[in-house]
């Protein structure tokens, strides 16, 4: 099986790695000079928890030269979507359009282990390449990681072990929507559609809350400190810690502001600080495990319902 | 000796109805096998219940005494060549071959290049006509030397010549193998030079099933001058009636032949007896027996 | 080595024609004791034929005695067929030319003589096989 699961998607293998290799030399291209300015601005002596004056200049003057490169980095949380749509939906929908299951089923493998041995060797190829994926991420953020943390999810869904557990899910989300709809192009929909539910899903809905947020107050309405953290929330409380709109900030910033007071010591007299809720940066190996435990159950789940469709299909 | 295929009132019902129902038959071992019948007759179906393709809804099928839902591991003793004869197109003629050494526990090397002989191994799939198509399923299935081995439709893409060709490769691969084979197929006159058991189905049951030679031999044409039909000596059953003007024209049944001098006895043709079993209860249309390929429509 | 041909609109099963085939050949000296008759995958792979039906021919001639099947080298001709006397064609033939003069006296034309011979002798031969 695994010559016969070679032959037939080593053409995938090749644009496989060679996107992989494209990808390489474009984040090399662009990475230099992202290096360059890192060095040549004291950047080094900003990262936090340094609140050294004039670092938030340097800072934003960094960021804002790199801005439109580290937002083209966020389109890499779709390839792992690719592996469902090109190499999972068609891997069974494929045969059945064409009948060749017919011929693969009636050979001397069972389709269950014809199903499973290549769903294996897929996917431990497509983890190899979320791997090398993640690793290309990893080191191009490098010096944005160094500033804002890798635990938020513009460092997080593309860095360490989450992006293989991703392509790994995508590919078996793939070949359960191939198993279920037997058509290529409404499996690719299908499984796209349900990639994105559950990564959205998780990602809104359940990575917040892996482990229990910590909280930290500041005093008064200033800006925070940067942190490596994930901030979750950042709001101003009372001294009973409710929180407090905006509407009623503003009347009281205006209030002092009548009555020829500094807003923020007057705020600080009422009570008033900021509390936020935040996933600490050290928690970041942690939170991949986890995320990454969840997309390996849902990849699990998913081609064991293949198997057992496919057991059980007519043909 | 085990039958190949042995189904007891098997029966396969898909969301449109029944495809299969009470078919009863037991298939002779080293036998070859015509299963006939209209398009739509149920013939795809109970070879795909044979391969464990389909589960049954309904009674139970043996494939060389074992179930082949439940005990895959029979499969690797029959081939099967699908309708259409499906192959991988991108996939070369030696790759096609590798393919099935790869995944048959057994493979008859030999036997499959032997089979193959002219055919370049270096041609793509996509490149082969389709009788050569025919000829690399075919060989793919023979590699195993199957047990049993089974075949839906080969004909229907096969002009006469391949066709022809086709039937010459099947027959020279069983006298290698001894294998036993179902042919399925809806033209009576591609089958009937080799088959020597006949299973005719029609409307998803079994409508005729024996061998052939004692099939023909059991059934007479007896043509007279029309009358009331009492009993004619010798006769079982009268399987069709047909009246024209003032004369009848009877299919029947017998045991030993009709001795009665008012009717003129004939034999009868394959084709025109799975006919007549087809419909047996209604007159059929006056039929002009196109000698060789007539095809039905079901 | 004798060649077999079919004819499929004879009526006559397969393996009676190749059974016929090899006796005409043995009286008309192609073949001779000692010749081997081609295997049943030649006649099969030739002919497009049931193999069950070549073997089933071999074993009537075996039976016969006029073949001996020989393990793993092929099937033999082992014995000879005499020919016809002439002069029981003689006596037969005087015979049905009487039979022919009752069946005109008793009103039957050409026809319906050549149609009552035809299916007395399909019924004989039917019954034969």
């Amino acid at each position: 099986m695994a010559w016969v699961t070679w032959r037939q998607h080593r053409l995938q293998a090749y644009a496989g790695a060679a996107l992989l290799a494209a990808l390489a030399v474009a984040a090399l291209v662009t990475e230099l000079p992202i290096r360059a300015a890192y060095h040549s601005d004291p950047l080094s002596a900003c990262l936090p928890p340094s609140t050294r004056t004039g670092c938030d200049l340097i800072v934003a003057h960094f960021r804002g030269e790199f801005t439109a490169r580290l937002d083209a980095l966020r389109y890499l949380i779709v390839l792992p979507a690719l592996v469902g749509l090109l190499v999972g939906a068609p891997l069974v929908a494929r045969e059945y359009e064409r009948g060749t299951h017919r011929l693969a089923w009636s050979q001397g493998v069972t389709r269950g282990r014809w199903l499973l041995t290549k769903t294996a060797l897929l996917t431990a190829a497509t983890a190899l390449a979320g791997l090398a994926l993640a690793g290309l991420a990893t080191w191009w953020r490098q010096p944005f990681d160094n500033l804002d943390g890798r635990i938020s999810p513009r460092a997080f869904d593309v860095e360490g072990i989450v992006v293989p557990a991703y392509a790994v899910a995508a590919l078996a989300f793939g070949v359960l929507a191939g198993v279920a709809l037997r058509r290529t192009l409404p499996a690719m929909s299908l499984a796209v559609g349900l990639f994105f539910a559950a990564r959205l899903g998780v990602e809104k809905l359940l990575r917040p809350h892996y482990l229990a947020p910590a909280h930290r107050t500041v005093a008064g309405i200033g800006p925070t400190a940067p942190t490596r953290d994930w901030v979750l929330s950042n709001s101003l409380v009372d001294a009973a810690g409710r929180t407090i709109s905006t509407a009623r900030e503003d009347a009281a910033i205006v209030h002092a502001q009548h009555a020829g007071i500094d807003p923020q010591s007057y705020l600080a007299t009422l009570g008033w600080h900021r509390a936020v809720t935040f996933q600490p940066a050290g928690r970041f190996w942690t939170f991949q495990a986890i995320e990454a435990g969840i997309f390996l159950v849902l990849a699990a789940a998913a081609v064991l319902l293949a198997l057992r469709l496919v057991r059980r299909a007519p043909a | 000796m085990m039958s190949p295929l042995a189904t007891e009132e098997l029966g396969k019902r898909f969301r449109r109805g029944w495809a299969l129902r009470e078919c009863t038959l037991t298939v002779p071992e080293q036998a070859i096998v015509g299963l006939a019948g209209p398009n739509g007759a149920g013939k795809s179906t109970l070879l795909e219940l044979a391969v464990g393709m389909l589960a049954a809804t309904e009674g139970s099928l043996s494939v060389l005494g074992r179930d082949p839902r439940r005990d895959p591991a029979a499969l690797a003793d029959v081939g099967y060549v699908p309708q259409g004869a499906p192959l991988y197109r991108s996939f070369s003629v030696a790759e096609t071959l590798e393919l099935a050494r790869r995944t048959n526990a057994r493979w008859d090397r030999e036997l499959a290049h032997e089979l193959l002989a002219s055919l370049d191994s270096s041609r793509r799939v996509s490149a082969l006509s389709a009788g050569e198509r025919a000829r690399l399923s075919l060989a793919l299935a023979f590699g195993k030397r199957p047990a049993l081995l089974l075949l839906d439709e080969p004909f229907a893409q096969l002009d006469p010549l391949a066709g022809r060709d086709f039937l010459r490769l099947l027959m020279d691969g069983v006298s290698e193998t001894g294998s036993t084979v179902v042919i399925a197929s809806h033209v009576v006159a591609d089958i009937e030079r080799v088959c020597d058991h006949i299973v005719l189905l029609s409307e998803g049951r079994v409508r005729l099933e024996g061998n052939v030679e004692e099939l023909l031999a059991s059934h007479l044409l007896l043509t007279g001058a029309r009358r009331p039909l009492g009993t004619i000596r010798g006769v079982e059953e009268i399987v069709r009636e047909r009246h024209s003007g003032r004369q009848s024209t009877l299919l029947v049944r017998t045991r030993g032949g009709v001795v009665d001098p008012t009717w003129s006895v004939d034999g009868i043709e394959l084709e025109e007896l799975l006919l007549a079993y087809m419909a047996p209860e209604r007159l059929p249309r006056p039929v002009a027996p196109e000698p060789g390929r007539l095809r039905w429509h079901g | 080595m004798i060649e077999f041909h079919l004819d499929g609109r004879s009526g006559v099963a397969t393996y009676v024609q190749i059974v016929q085939q090899v006796k005409e050949a043995l009286r008309l000296g192609v073949l001779d004791v000692g010749d081997q008759l081609p295997t049943v995958r030649e006649v099969v792979a030739d002919l497009a034929i049931n193999p069950n039906t070549v073997a089933k021919a071999y074993r009537e001639l075996e039976r016969e005695g006029l073949v001996v099947a020989r393990q793993g080298r092929g099937t033999f001709i082992a014995g000879t067929l005499g020919t016809p006397s002439l002069e029981h064609h003689d006596a037969l033939r005087r015979e049905l030319e009487r039979w022919l003069d009752e069946a005109e006296r008793a009103g039957l034309d050409e026809e319906s003589i050549r149609a009552l011979i035809s299916s007395t002798l399909r019924e004989a031969y039917r019954r034969v096989a």
